[in-house]
């Protein structure tokens, strides 16, 4: 039969060809978690052996989101930051585990609580792989985004900006800063929204990437598709206009293994404004 | 297209039915066989609501009784195919919503429903499961199983369906237990504990009828069980036999396990067998050893996991196996519907069983005595170098997952998996859903403990590839490819074939589609708004057939608009 982790991998593909399926719960895991307040609270403690067990279990569940070695994916936030989105202390991250994140892809586990527990032990021994914390000007960052490096034509943050790639009001809180530079300097490293690993670009699938169709008229469109079937597609062009397109109306479907982003050498911006522009993108956690 | 029967004399009728004269069976009735229209029902259309139920004879001459759904593969020879052909080529573009029916249920709807006498008898997520007025879809009654809070299903909390016997419905649940229900009521008759679900014993299979037995086979590969294929009395709820898929110590195979891996090796048998009722045995596959991609701590071929079990259906023993993926790494159950095609081969007639695997090849085996005649890629496969003549895979050592990752082809869920494919007796033609995946292996030792997680490995995607998939039609024998009609998605969903000339078939995208059998061309297609995880069923009701196929938390039935 299937592993347990390729079904749940496999319910993240269908979620992101499958929108409507997302937003009905459907294929995430169905059970609600037991966890009481009393395990939450229980004490983690530390052992090689609960370390080996955490790891064992974090691998097979929660590495397709988060990376093999925990560093964060593009779907899931990078773990040995030492930043916790939502609670750094084990109760926190107990509940968070068991009871997954409302109104995000992280799901509820049906893990025992002392495998639970494991999980965390083996997370907190692992240290960051890079202390890559941007250490720029906030605020010139901010001038960046919606100024020289136009971010904001394309991405949207707190209500502003445009639709066409990510919306980036909470990115500080689910990446890394190293993921935001290669996503900066490299934008076409890493076209999902799926799992990726410093060793290992385990991936899902292409939600950024470059899709360009042809219509039966000879017209040319080029854009991200926000859903594609094997009858439709729905393409979002690069002047962010929605075109709902039956298959059988176009010539041709390509999808290219590119962003539509364009990357940012150096000549486009220095060191010192990646560093600034990355400090601002790092500090966005949401409308708090 | 070359003589027709060649390769079957039966083609239209698959030979299983006792009703037919013995000597219609034999070989020499070629040209007899040929002529379709003696396989219009001789039995069966008389037997409708008989208040005998479903009688073993009725599954006998399922395709004969073509109003009815009596088994979960239509038939007992596993061609989910339908003589019915009042939805066809021609009038498919009318087809149109009849009813809806909400199971107010989550999670993938896997099952198969079985339509009796005007009813249609099903099950849902969470080992629900109801009767419906198959002409209006409205419910007769609903049964909730009381589930346990804490049970490891590693694929979801689906079930495949009803088998069922006079009037019982036959429930295999995820809490291990077998059930039988009153049709007419839902109530339940008798409740009999198989395994310890708390040890990750489910069940998802739709049991089989042979006889007075109920048969059904254990789910739980990802877990380290040990697994079983069992027969219950349908009238009493005991059990009759249990065949071991993994050999204790002193039976024949135990030996193909290291030290004490047998007593967690797997070996699950969850999707539904079929029956040859002239032989005497039901063909049964099972699925992997556990763990599922680590064998470091399993040396040995691992039987009988991957393999194809002929078992006598009165006793459970064991006539023949064929093991396709010995040792597997990869995750490669061999749980696809057996075929049983009657046809010749090399020059003389054939009982085949034919099998289109997970793992990549399509098989051909003498179900008389499990010969192994032929295998042949369907698809891209770098797991094996060869299959040897003896049927014996060359792995290819390259493959075998680490812990850093290898690339393998098929992927961990094959390049086709349990939903169920169809074999069309008038274009000779097998319907079979494919997947592009290639994953990334990634293995590493895992200790076992009961009732956890026991796979030793995670597997993703192939690097910058999108999976997608495909409805293919192969011809059976040759593994030629015939078409194939392009999916978006890696699949869920089956197949159904119907004499109107028709494939039935549904993508991980919600679209339900309705293919020309014979060139695959889309004839008509609707979106229904959730993945597609089963196969149609087809029934006749007031001269009208229906196509049925779940989707998301609802089935959904269609037919032609009436004059």
């Amino acid at each position: 039969m299937r592993p347990a982790v390729g079904t749940r991998r496999r319910h993240l593909v269908a979620a992101m060809a499958l929108s409507a399926a997302i937003l009905l719960g459907l294929g995430l895991p169905a059970k609600p978690q037991q966890a009481g307040e009393a395990a939450a609270h229980a004490p983690v403690t530390v052992n090689p052996a609960q370390i080996k067990e955490g790891a064992s279990l974090f691998r097979a569940n929660c590495s397709p989101c988060h990376g093999l070695s925990a560093q964060g994916g593009g779907r899931g936030p990078d773990l040995t930051s030492g930043r916790w989105a939502h609670g750094s202390t084990d109760a926190e991250i107990f509940r968070t585990i068991t009871q997954g994140v409302p109104g995000t892809e992280m799901p509820a586990n049906a893990f025992e609580d002392s495998e639970t527990r494991a999980i965390i032990t083996y997370l907190r021994s692992l240290r960051p792989a890079r202390q890559a914390g941007a250490s720029g000007d906030r605020a010139r960052g901010q001038q960046i985004f919606f100024g020289k490096g136009a971010c904001s034509a394309c991405h949207m943050v707190s209500g502003k900006g445009g639709g066409l790639g990510p919306d980036l009001t909470r990115v500080g809180a689910a990446r890394s800063a190293s993921y935001l530079i290669d996503s900066i300097r490299e934008p076409s490293k890493e076209l999902s929204d799926g799992m990726v690993d410093p060793n290992n670009h385990y991936v899902n699938a292409l939600v950024y990437d470059t899709v360009t169709v042809v219509t039966r008229e000879g017209q040319q469109i080029t854009g991200v598709a926000k859903n594609e079937d094997t009858f439709s597609i729905q393409l979002l062009d690069t002047s962010q206009q929605l075109h709902r397109l039956r298959k059988k109306d176009l010539k041709s479907v390509t999808h290219e293994h590119k962003s539509l982003m364009p990357a940012y050498t150096k000549d486009l911006l220095s060191d010192t404004e990646l560093r600034d522009l990355v400090t601002y993108l790092e500090r966005l956690r949401g409308n708090q | 297209m070359k003589d027709k029967c060649r390769h079957q004399p039966q083609h239209l009728c698959d030979g299983h039915s006792a009703a037919w004269p013995r000597a219609f069976r034999q070989w020499g009735w070629v040209s007899l066989a040929c002529m379709s229209l003696f396989c219009v029902p001789l039995t069966g259309r008389g037997q409708g609501n008989s208040p005998a139920g479903v009688t073993y004879e009725r599954i006998l001459n399922a395709a004969h009784e073509a109003e009815s759904w009596l088994t979960y593969s239509g038939r007992y020879s596993g061609w989910r195919y339908s003589t019915l052909d009042r939805i066809n080529t021609g009038n498919v573009a009318h087809l149109r919503l009849e009813w809806a029916f909400q199971t107010a249920d989550l999670g993938q709807f896997e099952a198969t429903p079985l339509v009796v006498d005007g009813v249609l008898y099903g099950t849902g997520q969470n080992n629900r499961a109801f009767a419906l007025d198959a002409r209006t879809g409205r419910a007769i009654w609903r049964y909730q199983r009381n589930l346990p809070e804490k049970l490891q299903a590693c694929c979801g909390m689906v079930n495949r369906g009803f088998a069922m016997l006079g009037n019982r419905l036959f429930m295999a649940t995820l809490d291990a237990h077998v059930v039988a229900l009153d049709a007419k009521t839902g109530n339940v008759l008798w409740d009999t504990v198989a395994a310890d679900y708390h040890k990750a014993y489910t069940f998802t299979v739709a049991p089989l009828v042979v006889k007075d037995k109920v048969i059904v086979g254990i789910s739980g590969g990802e877990y380290g069980v040990r697994g079983f294929i069992d027969a219950y009395d349908a009238e009493s709820g005991h059990r009759v036999w249990r065949f071991d898929t993994v050999p204790g110590p002193g039976e024949p195979g135990h030996e193909t396990w290291a030290v004490d891996s047998w007593k967690t090796g797997g070996a699950p048998a969850w999707i539904t067998g079929s029956y040859d009722p002239e032989l005497g045995l039901i063909y049964w596959p099972t699925g992997n050893p556990s763990p599922s991609d680590y064998g470091g701590e399993r040396g040995g071929d691992n039987l009988y996991s991957n393999c194809m079990l002929a078992l006598d259906p009165d006793t459970g023993k064991l006539k023949w196996y064929f093991q396709f993926t010995p040792h597997d790494l990869h995750d490669y159950d061999a749980t696809q519907i057996p075929l049983l095609i009657d046809a010749d081969w090399e020059g003389r007639p054939r009982k085949l069983l034919i099998q289109a695997n997970r793992n990549g090849f399509l098989y051909v085996l003498d179900r008389t005595d499990g010969k192994f005649l032929s295998a042949r890629a369907f698809g891209p496969v770098t797991w094996a170098k060869a299959i040897g003549t003896d049927g014996r895979p060359v792995a290819d050592p390259a493959a075998q997952p680490n812990a850093k990752g290898v690339v393998v082809c098929p992927g961990a869920l094959g390049l086709t998996n349990w939903y169920s494919p169809s074999y069309n007796p008038v274009t000779r033609l097998l319907y079979v859903a494919t997947s592009t995946e290639c994953d990334v292996f990634s293995a590493t030792p895992q200790p076992y403990r009961a009732g956890h997680d026991f796979v030793g490995s995670v597997y993703v995607p192939k690097p910058d590839e999108r999976p997608s998939g495909a409805l293919e039609a192969l011809d059976p024998f040759s593994g030629q490819k015939q078409w194939r009609f392009a999916y978006f998605s890696s699949p869920n969903g089956g197949a159904l074939s119907t004499a109107g000339g028709l494939v039935f078939a549904g993508d991980s995208d919600g679209n339900f589609i309705a293919l020309d059998a014979r060139t695959g061309q889309d004839l008509w297609h609707i979106q229904l708004g959730a993945a597609i995880y089963s196969a149609a069923v087809t029934y006749l009701l007031d001269g009208s057939e229906y196509v049925v196929i779940p989707a998301g938390a609802a089935l959904f039935a269609f037919a032609l608009p009436r004059e």
